[in-house]
């Protein structure tokens, strides 16, 4: 029951931050969603058994490996595009906030390289 | 001769992946670039011909990839329907290719290189008979993807981009999502093993789960909107390639995925067949109030998505035969238009319905295409659309829906009256002077290869827009035109840039008029989803 | 001649007609017209045949021939020539070859282009006609039935700027009424079974189910009143008159809405004497009669007179038609005939008054009755056999029709009621006919103001047309003359087409002078009042100059339009945008729905294998929710981040104790790569996100906790209920000895489905292809640091010394770190390990050598990892290749090495492979810190020299002038500040 709730509220968590404003928190959300999804798959093999799946020795409690597969190709994959996102989120400006709220968030490219100071 | 072909499968996506990879490592202005690339290409699309007249008997091809079990290696089969459509987006991207090459994008670093991964993806995904495969497969085509949409889009902002990739990576979450459900319920992801597995309750919302993201991928109402915004920024020759290939896998796959999974179990087919009407409709309607040529006609590709997922939403012999019909009809008329409009903007600098204007008087050749494309969109004869339109609607009737048949036919007038409005704007009128204007901005924008966003000084595009007025000599129109031989002098469309749409252009009149032939292969292709007793078999054997 | 033949001479006169244009221009019309008028007249040839020949109706002969076109879906090319069509084949060929003879001098001689389009679309026009009445197969009839829209659209469209709207207009109208003709074709293809015409039209089931046929009446009904611009799609007719004479001559006398009439006569055999049928078609019929009538009286133009007479005849005969007698359809098609000759004469005469004297309005024209005798002479001809006057052939078919009104109707009462508006149409044709007469050839005003229409000029000098060009006027005139008293050779043709009609032998016969008829009474009156209402001109046009109608039907079409558009935009506004949340909503909408009653539809589900869990379990959700929810309250984006990788590590966690060790090591690294390369992000954004509005996180709340319950129960019913899989049982008891692996995750990534893990090396390179694209083409935000001043002269701005200490270890850690990743790749096929796993492992070297560098241009990796992400993918191929001397792509070669210290070890080209994941991973994870990193920055320029651009505010839409200055040019300015670097 707790791999079906952390599921769960990975699920939630990624899907909230997915729908705020600006690319940042969406890139995060992705992030739990693909863990949410990773362990969903995870649990698809079975949670009953739960040694590693390895050769020599017994491996009459080793776990699916398939899905651990399955996971390993996602979670490359998962960080391949989260890259790019992360780039997407810091080029070409314009984007929802990119600015310090301060300044009107208006996409007024003018003040993009503002050189204010950040975080203080 | 055909265990050598099954054995090759794979070269499908290895041989582009690794000319890709070698047109990523030459340089960017290498001679190798456009031959390799438009080489690759006409390779590819000679062995997805050779594959569809090795099955156009119905024949199945089949390889277990690596030679391991059946059922624990992954599968590569090509049935009829998976030929066709390999040849038909082959097509699309030669075609596509051609125009980049003419327009000049083609030389941009790693385009080739990547036009090149995407259709190796596209025939993993066509291909493989594994879902967790075909997950991998569509991320594969899908990167490359982002690479083409970005580098050649001249928006100066990214929003567009950044919903292109924040949308397929939400549907791909999902189906993976789906694909590790269908796994938890069934202990397997290989097509032959899970066929017929539609009738467990659990299974079947797995497997929908999976499919209502492959609908977001298919741009499918109400998860329609990301296509017409991300597609009409891209370059147009992409939007061109893309329409061929992205939605169209979606939809392959929600064809196999319900022949085979399904089996046409009625209660899903009726929920697709709901869908479907909801798109084509919308997709119909929402075209007629956009006022760019592109976003106009990807709207119209939206409708065409409803049109094609009718076909299997009826799950009879000539529904799904008329639907993948329809698909390939689709394809092919989607791409000439998304190449006019290409053309258009190439040239003039502007899609926008009230900037451009005089064109039938100006350009006989894009008319040609234009007019086409549209009454073949529209589905009147003796165009591809008309026996796409015709069967589809026959078999609405045929299958008892007589009300969709009603409704195919009332939407098609709407999309008449959208494609009339780009000629009455586009197409009719004057206005040359400031289409000469644009045609100018456009000309500088490109020779200093600058964002829309970038301004250019006025008395520059004014000298430039002059230049060509006094330089550029009136052809003599094929079509003789009413009209002042002076309007005719200016800007033009190349020839080169407009020959990709003509080429699809002729295949939809080839298909208007030899539609038979490609009917008995939708024919075929729909007997193999129908009955996919011989697709499992070759599957996992049994 | 066969009818194959005929068709496709016609179409290639086309071509051929093009061709000449080149050289003889205007005149290649006269070849046109010889062409065409020897197919009429073979045709009429073979009327004999279908006299005496025996074939389908009670003895009457067709002629048919069927080539298979699309067997698939039962298309043919099946042609049928009967009475009907012969009919109506010798008015489309021989008016269409008068025209063409008339245009070939109408056209202007000197013009910047030869007519070529003129004369293509035209001869298209004969092609399709020819094809229509000839066809005997449904979709056949329909393909040619929208080429002549098609073709009629493009006719009126290139004329002119002004056409554009009407030709729009007229596409949309006919086109409607296609699209009902191709709802009936697959009705009754469904459900006759049959698409050939003659057999559908026999079949039963028009009598059977009336429903259907009630049905089937209204489709063609639509269609045929669209075509034949009937009430209340009548508008479109004098909306085209833009066209050239011509054009308009063809379309009024044979082409366009004769199609209608043909339909309508086709399908009789069928639909007649339905109910529905008929009432359609008389009510709309007389009601366009008078109504064209009426509006003819109010025109000015010569042309637009015309049009409305047009309407106001055909709706003659399509009420005609609705009583559906065979005398009454053997009379429509006598009618039709007549019509087609003596409205092709009045047109080419207007055509003729336009070119000499310079207008067509009658306001303006005035005493050419002195100029142009001939012209004047044709046209009283054929205004003569329009009201229906003795001896012309149209006074026959007038007085039968009237016959055949009178007779209509079960009851005296409808025929009276019938014939009283025939009469009333009737007689105002007569008057409009004077009207036409003295209004182009007298002073005649046609009304009593004065008013003089602007740009209407008269020539001074005004001169009788050459024979060449009035020629083809008169002769169909005259034959409208002659035909009157010889009658008699008309009977076999139109006794044939009124069988055909009919669906029953029927045999004509006419008489000029049939008695003192009740008939003959009428026509009196018709006269008689005609000749009154001419006497009173003056009156009526002051009675008719008031407007009529308080909308015009154009309106009434372009409102709808319009609604139509309007609609459009309603429906696309909801997805018009490019926030991502409003196109990240929908999905959830969708799989929430599909989750939700699936769910409530399935049945119980199976026993959980193992019920309960081990205490830790409560533990990895504990961490998870300490360290999740927090991340979604907070509001600085580095706690946010720093947070979300927690709960990656916890994952991880998650992971090792569900006995996915090779997964859990990867989370781990990869978490770290991601929280690295979000790190370098967020230095070039606020420190804070932007505050949502209260409804929006409640809404999005709402949908986040509702999608998390779906996945938790989603997750709990479908998982752990099932024994271990076959397949994964196979990979533990088989891998080692198909492998030689003990690691079996690894042996399924790079053994048995090597493919999934080609595919994500081919992502991952990609990935870092288009990372290092795009920061190549487009500029990134420029960093907001920290500002130091404060600290100017502490510690912590003297970045040198700062990172002393990670150089050391950098220095010490690097090789060891490199040492350990190649550790782990070759052990990888034994234990967990293995090409990804290393490479990021390695990578970690360079990430600490990156950090250690005390500034972002000393970081000193700078390798060619565009090559090295290439590289991998091409290794990876080349693996595969290799696999195919073991008999597949990918399958992997197993050998031993023999090893320098004694022992061997197992290789297996699934090791190439891993080598071409390990080149891709280390590529990328390089081009991700030296790109994000910032090195670049200095170098940058657009990479898209081609591809189009679109004008600034073409796409923001900022004013109309292409040329807005100031709100685009700001951005001029900053462009290049924001490349520069810091």
């Amino acid at each position: 029951m707790s791999l079906a709730l952390s599921v769960g509220l990975l699920a939630a968590a990624g899907v909230y931050l997915v729908l705020q404003r600006g690319m940042i928190r969406i890139i995060l959300g992705f992030v739990l969603l693909t863990h949410s999804v990773n362990l969903l798959i995870i649990a698809a093999g079975g949670a009953a058994r739960r040694d590693a799946p390895f050769i020599g020795g017994d491996t009459s409690m080793a776990a699916d490996p398939l899905p651990q597969a399955f996971v390993l190709t996602a979670i490359v994959i998962a960080f391949a595009i989260t890259v790019v996102l992360a780039t997407l989120a810091v080029v070409g400006s314009k984007d929802d906030d990119t600015e310090e709220e301060s300044e009107k968030t208006e996409l007024d490219i003018e003040n993009t390289s503002s050189d204010a100071g950040g975080d203080k | 001769m055909t265990e050598l072909l099954e054995v090759l499968l794979p070269l499908f996506v290895g041989a582009p992946l690794l000319l890709g990879g070698v047109l990523f490592v030459v340089g960017k202005n290498h001679p190798l670039q456009p031959i390799l690339g438009m080489g690759t290409l006409l390779a590819l699309l000679a062995g997805a011909v050779t594959l569809l007249i090795a099955t156009s008997e119905g024949q199945l091809l089949a390889h277990q990839v690596a030679l391991w079990p059946n059922g624990i290696a992954i599968a590569f089969v090509v049935d009829t329907f998976a030929a066709l459509m390999l040849t038909a987006a082959t097509i699309v991207a030669v075609v596509s290719f051609q125009y980049m090459l003419a327009s000049g994008e083609a030389r941009s670093p790693s385009i080739p290189a990547l036009v090149l991964v995407l259709m190796g993806g596209v025939s993993g995904a066509l291909l493989t008979a594994d879902l967790f495969n075909l997950f991998v497969f569509i991320e594969v085509m899908l990167l490359p993807s982002y690479g083409l949409l970005i580098f050649l889009s001249r928006r100066g902002d990214m929003a567009a981009s950044r919903l292109y990739v924040v949308v397929n990576l939400l549907a791909s979450t999902i189906f993976l999502a789906g694909v590790g459900l269908i796994y938890a319920v069934q202990g397997t992801v290989n097509l032959g093993a899970l066929a017929g597995t539609g009738d467990d309750p659990l299974t079947a919302i797995a497997t929908a789960l999976a499919l209502s993201a492959i609908a977001v991928k298919a741009s499918v109402f109400p998860v329609h909107g990301w296509l017409s915004r991300t597609y009409a920024s891209a370059s147009p020759a992409v939007a061109a390639l893309f329409s061929g290939l992205h939605t169209k896998v979606a939809v392959y796959v929600v064809y196999r995925i319900s022949a085979v999974i399904f089996e046409g179990d009625s209660a899903w087919m009726t929920a697709i067949l709901v869908v479907a009407s909801l798109t084509l409709v919308v997709g119909a309607m929402a075209a007629l109030g956009e006022k760019d040529m592109r976003s106009l006609l990807l709207f119209q590709m939206v409708s065409g998505i409803g049109f094609i997922l009718i076909g299997i939403s009826l799950f009879t012999q000539t529904g799904i035969a008329s639907g993948i019909f329809y698909m390939i009809h689709h394809m092919i008329v989607m791409g000439a238009l998304l190449l006019t409009a290409s053309a258009i903007e190439h040239t003039y600098g502007s899609g926008r319905l009230d900037r451009v204007a005089g064109l039938r008087t100006r350009e006989s050749l894009v008319t040609a295409a234009f007019v086409i494309g549209s009454l073949s969109l529209v589905g009147l004869p003796p165009f591809s659309g008309f026996v796409a339109k015709y069967a589809l609607v026959l078999a609405s009737a045929d299958a008892g829906v007589v009300v969709i048949a009603g409704l195919l036919i009332v939407v098609s007038l709407f999309v008449l009256m959208a494609m009339m409005k780009i000629w009455a704007e586009m197409f009719n009128g004057k206005r040359h002077a400031d289409v000469e204007i644009l045609a100018a901005q456009e000309r500088i924008r490109t020779r200093q290869g600058l964002y829309d966003t970038d301004i250019i000084d006025e008395d520059e595009i004014n000298e430039e827009a002059n230049r060509a007025i006094e330089h550029i000599e009136p052809p003599r129109g094929i079509i003789g035109e009413i009209g002042d031989p002076h309007d005719h002098r200016g800007t033009r469309v190349r020839a080169s840039l407009i020959l990709p749409a003509l080429i699809l252009g002729g295949i939809s009149v080839a298909l208007g008029f030899g539609g038979e032939y490609l009917l008995q292969l939708a024919d075929q292709a729909s007997q193999g989803l129908m009955d996919t007793s011989d697709y499992v078999r070759a599957v996992i054997g049994r | 001649m066969t009818l194959s033949a005929i068709l496709f001479s016609t179409m290639g006169l086309i071509a051929i007609t093009m061709l000449a244009t080149r050289f003889i221009g205007r005149n290649a019309g006269w070849l046109a017209a010889t062409v065409l008028a020897f197919l009429a007249f073979s045709v009429v040839t073979r009327i004999p045949e279908i006299i005496e020949g025996t074939g389908s109706f009670s003895g009457l002969g067709v002629i048919e021939e069927t080539t298979p076109w699309m067997p698939s879906l039962d298309i043919s090319l099946g042609l049928r020539l009967d009475g009907l069509s012969a009919l109506f084949l010798i008015i489309v060929l021989g008016v269409g070859a008068l025209v063409m003879a008339y245009s070939a001098r109408y056209m202007s001689e000197r013009n910047v282009h030869p007519h070529t389009g003129y004369f293509a679309w035209m001869l298209l026009f004969a092609f399709a006609m020819t094809g229509l009445v000839l066809a005997d197969d449904l979709i056949l009839l329909f393909v040619f039935w929208e080429l002549t829209t098609i073709a009629s659209f493009f006719l009126i469209n290139r004329s002119g700027d002004k056409a554009s709207a009407p030709a729009v207009r007229t596409l949309l109208t006919t086109a409607m009424g296609g699209l009902a003709l191709l709802f009936a074709v697959v009705l009754i293809v469904t459900r006759t079974g049959t698409t050939v015409v003659s057999e559908a039209l026999v079949n039963d089931v028009w009598v059977e189910d009336q429903s259907f046929t009630a049905s089937i009446s209204v489709l063609v009904a639509l269609a045929a009143l669209t075509k034949s611009a009937q009430f209340p799609f009548h508008m479109w007719l004098p909306d085209a008159m833009v066209a050239p004479t011509p054009v308009s001559a063809y379309l009024h006398a044979a082409a366009m809405v004769k199609a209608g009439i043909y339909l309508l006569l086709l399908f009789s055999p069928a639909l007649g004497g339905t109910l529905v049928w008929q009432s359609i078609l008389i009510t709309s019929g007389l009601i366009t009669a008078v109504m064209g009538a009426i509006f003819a009286m109010r025109r000015f133009d010569l042309k637009e007179i015309m049009a409305n007479s047009t309407i106001s005849q055909l709706g003659l005969i399509v009420a005609l038609i609705g009583v559906g007698t065979p005398s009454a359809l053997a009379t429509a098609a006598l009618y039709t005939l007549a019509h087609a000759l003596f409205k092709s004469s009045l047109f080419m005469v207007v055509g003729i008054i336009d070119r000499q004297a310079g207008t067509r309005d009658i306001r303006v024209l005035s005493g050419l009755w002195k100029t142009m005798p001939i012209t004047l002479v044709t046209t009283v001809l054929a205004g003569l056999s329009m009201s229906g006057v003795f001896p012309m052939l149209g006074f026959i078919s007038k007085e039968y029709l009237l016959g055949q009104m009178l007779g209509a109707g079960d009851s005296a009462l409808i025929g009276v009621t019938l014939t009283a508006i025939a009469v009333f149409a009737s007689s105002t044709t007569f008057a409009y006919t004077g009207r036409i007469i003295l209004g182009a050839f007298t002073d005649y005003r046609g009304t009593n103001r004065d008013e003089h229409p602007e740009g209407h000029e008269m020539k001074e000098v005004v001169r009788e047309a050459k024979p060449s060009f009035y020629g083809s006027a008169l002769l169909p005139a005259l034959i409208g003359l002659v035909l009157g008293p010889a009658i008699a050779v008309l009977y076999p043709l139109i006794g044939a087409a009124g069988s055909a009609a009919a669906g029953e032998i029927y045999k004509a016969k006419y008489a000029l002078f049939g008695g003192f008829t009740i008939e003959l009474a009428l026509s009196t009156s018709i006269i008689l009042l005609g000749l009154l209402a001419i006497s009173q001109r003056r009156r009526l046009d002051n009675f008719f100059e008031g407007r009529i109608l308080r909308f015009t039907a154009i309106e009434v079409v372009e409102s709808i339009r319009l609604g139509a558009i309007s609609i459009g935009e309603r429906v696309g506004n909801p997805t018009r945008t490019d926030k991502p949340a409003q196109h990240l909503f929908a999905p959830w909408l969708i799989v929430g729905l599909v989750a939700v009653v699936g769910l409530l539809m399935a049945p119980s589900v199976g026993e959980l294998v193992a019920p309960q869990e081990p205490w830790s379990d409560a533990l990895w959700l504990g961490l998870l929710v300490v360290t999740v929810i927090p991340a979604l309250i907070t509001r600085s984006r580095l706690v946010a981040l720093i947070l979300v990788g927690g709960a990656g590590f916890i994952v991880a966690l998650w992971f090792f104790a569900l006995g996915a060790h090779d997964v859990g090591m990867t989370q781990l690294l990869v978490e770290l790569l991601t929280v690295v390369a979000l790190v370098l992000i967020l230095r070039r954004l606020p420190s804070v996100f932007h505050t949502v509005g209260r409804s929006r996180q409640l809404l999005t709340g709402f949908l986040a906790v509702g999608v998390g319950v779906l996945a938790t129960l989603v997750t709990f019913l479908f998982t752990g209920r099932r024994e271990m899989s076959p397949v994964g049982q196979y990979f533990l008891d088989e891998a080692y000895n198909d492998t030689g692996g003990n690691n079996v995750v690894n042996t399924i990534l790079v053994d048995y489905r090597a493919l999934d893990t080609f595919g994500e090396l081919t992502v991952i390179a990609v990935a870092g292809i288009v990372l290092i694209g795009i920061l190549r083409s487009r500029f990134m935000l420029s960093e907001i640091t920290p500002d130091m001043t404060k600290w100017s002269n502490s510690a912590l701005a003297r970045s040198v010394d700062n990172t002393l200490p990670v150089r050391m270890l950098a220095r010490w850690a690097a090789p060891l770190i490199v040492l350990l990743s190649f550790h782990l790749f070759f052990r990888g096929h034994y234990e967990a390990g293995g090409g990804f796993i290393a490479a990021l492992v390695g990578a970690t070297g360079f990430g600490l050598a990156y950090l250690g560098a005390s500034d972002d241009k000393k970081a000193p990796v700078a390798w060619p990892y565009r090559g090295l992400l290439a590289s991998g993918v091409i290794v990876a191929v080349l693996s595969g290749i290799w696999g195919f001397a073991a008999g597949s792509f990918l399958k992997p070669i197993r050998f031993d090495i023999p090893l320098p210290w004694g022992g061997e070890y197992g290789f297996t080209s699934a090791m190439v492979f891993d080598l071409g994941v390990y080149l891709a991973v280390l590529a990328i994870i390089i081009a991700l810190l030296n790109e994000l990193g910032g090195v670049r920055q200095s170098e940058i320029e657009p990479i898209s020299q081609a591809g189009p651009a679109l004008i600034a505010e073409s796409y923001h839409g900022l004013g109309d002038d292409p040329l807005v200055k100031d709100s685009v040019g700001a951005t001029k300015a900053t462009t290049p500040k924001k490349g520069g670097t810091k």
